[in-house]
């Protein structure tokens, strides 16, 4: 009865279709974020800084959702494991890959690395800002603007050696992370695009939008 | 063949409040930022005060919105896998009772079908077979429940919902 089961199977294991708006907007905003402060806006320019604190909200935001969220946005629903990991990818590449109730094992582990990296990144731009919110650094540059340089002066008082060095470090730091967070980025379209293909199900609209019925 | 589906307004909501929540969060860490710039340039007054203040409303509100989200959630599912239920014993009723009437599997087919809905032409395209095997299927079913037409084989199943 080819009728009979259009609708959908009871009690198959797969990923939410689609995804809660919680994980979906979050996803989105801080891939926004990313493109926006890697690639287009001006480096360490106000825009740069307000989308950086912006993104420290969110990220915090989806993490406690890791704790406190529906089920398969917990952590607990994909715990990082190098070797289910490799399991999932030799599986897919030899047509036999199984379904999970969140991410995939491959996927869990770039989600891990992206939100790590994404960490380091807005921790030492923090480091770079003097965790001054983005208020303060624009008023402080309408002041320089205005001809009041006394900011400055402040400033680099302020500075020792030691400090400078910090900083040195700090922006060596959010330059390698944002460079590792475009690859990953990258790696992981890539990934989608592939299992998508081999699965042959679309991985991409559950993340964007409930399916229209 | 549609199947019911929650309303727009409660498919938005946990969207509606998922954006919201993320707003709220965006809003706080700026408070949150400027509160503290503010703590340590200065010793605490009644503007830093308030500013807190603001800011540990915000959090305690992202907090409520959350927890009303989950609930929200939590509450579609069960309803989604109520009515997944409820089709799937009202399908396990028609499928017991299209064996008692001893339809062939090509006429349980047809039978659900005609019980969706689908008229002849629909039924004929969908299974592949002319229209007139499709009648003469629908007629034998029909003699075999013992009703007098489509109308009356529809009511056979839902008459005993409606008590």
């Amino acid at each position: 009865m080819a009728a009979l089961n259009r609708g959908r199977a009871g009690g198959e294991v797969s990923p939410p279709n689609p995804w809660d708006p919680l994980v979906r907007f979050s996803h989105w905003f801080l891939a926004a974020a990313i493109v926006a402060n890697a690639l287009l806006n001006k480096e360490g320019g106000t825009w740069h800084i307000w989308i950086g604190w912006a993104a420290i909200a969110v990220l915090a935001i989806r993490i406690i959702w890791g704790v406190v969220g529906p089920y398969e946005a917990r952590f607990s629903a994909f715990p990082p494991s190098l070797r289910a990991a490799r399991r999932h990818v030799g599986a897919l590449f030899w047509g036999r890959a199984q379904e999970y109730p969140s991410h995939n094992p491959a996927g869990a582990l770039m989600v891990y690395a992206l939100w790590g990296l994404m960490a380091v990144t807005l921790a030492t731009g923090l480091v770079m800002t003097g965790a001054k919110g983005p208020m303060t650094i624009a008023s402080e540059k309408a002041a320089v603007a205005a001809g009041d340089w006394s900011v400055l002066v402040k400033e680099s008082d302020g500075h020792d050696g030691e400090h400078d060095d910090d900083d040195e470090i700090a922006e060596e730091i959010h330059e390698a992370a944002s460079n590792l967070i475009l690859f990953l980025a990258l790696l992981h379209l890539g990934g989608v695009l592939i299992e998508s293909k081999l699965l042959r199900r679309n991985l991409i609209r559950p993340m964007l939008w409930r399916r229209n019925t | 063949m549609t199947t019911p589906r929650p309303t727009a307004r409660s498919r938005h909501q946990p969207a509606l409040l998922a954006g919201f929540m993320l707003a709220q969060g965006v809003a706080a860490i700026f408070f949150i930022a400027d509160a503290v710039d503010d703590l340590m340039a200065a010793p605490p007054g009644l503007h830093v005060l308030a500013e807190a203040l603001v800011a540990a409303v915000l959090v305690v509100g992202i907090g409520v919105v959350g927890w009303q989200l989950r609930l929200t959630l939590e509450e579609m599912r069960r309803q989604e896998q109520a009515l997944d239920t409820a089709r799937g014993d009202f399908l396990r009723v028609v499928e017991e009772q299209f064996t008692t009437w001893d339809l062939t599997p090509a006429e349980k087919d047809v039978g659900l079908m005609a019980l969706k809905g689908a008229d002849v032409a629909e039924i004929a395209e969908a299974r592949g077979a002319a229209q007139g095997t499709v009648r003469a299927q629908l007629t034998r079913i029909y003699a075999k429940a013992g009703v007098s037409g489509r109308a009356q084989f529809a009511a056979w199943f839902v008459e005993d919902l409606l008590d």
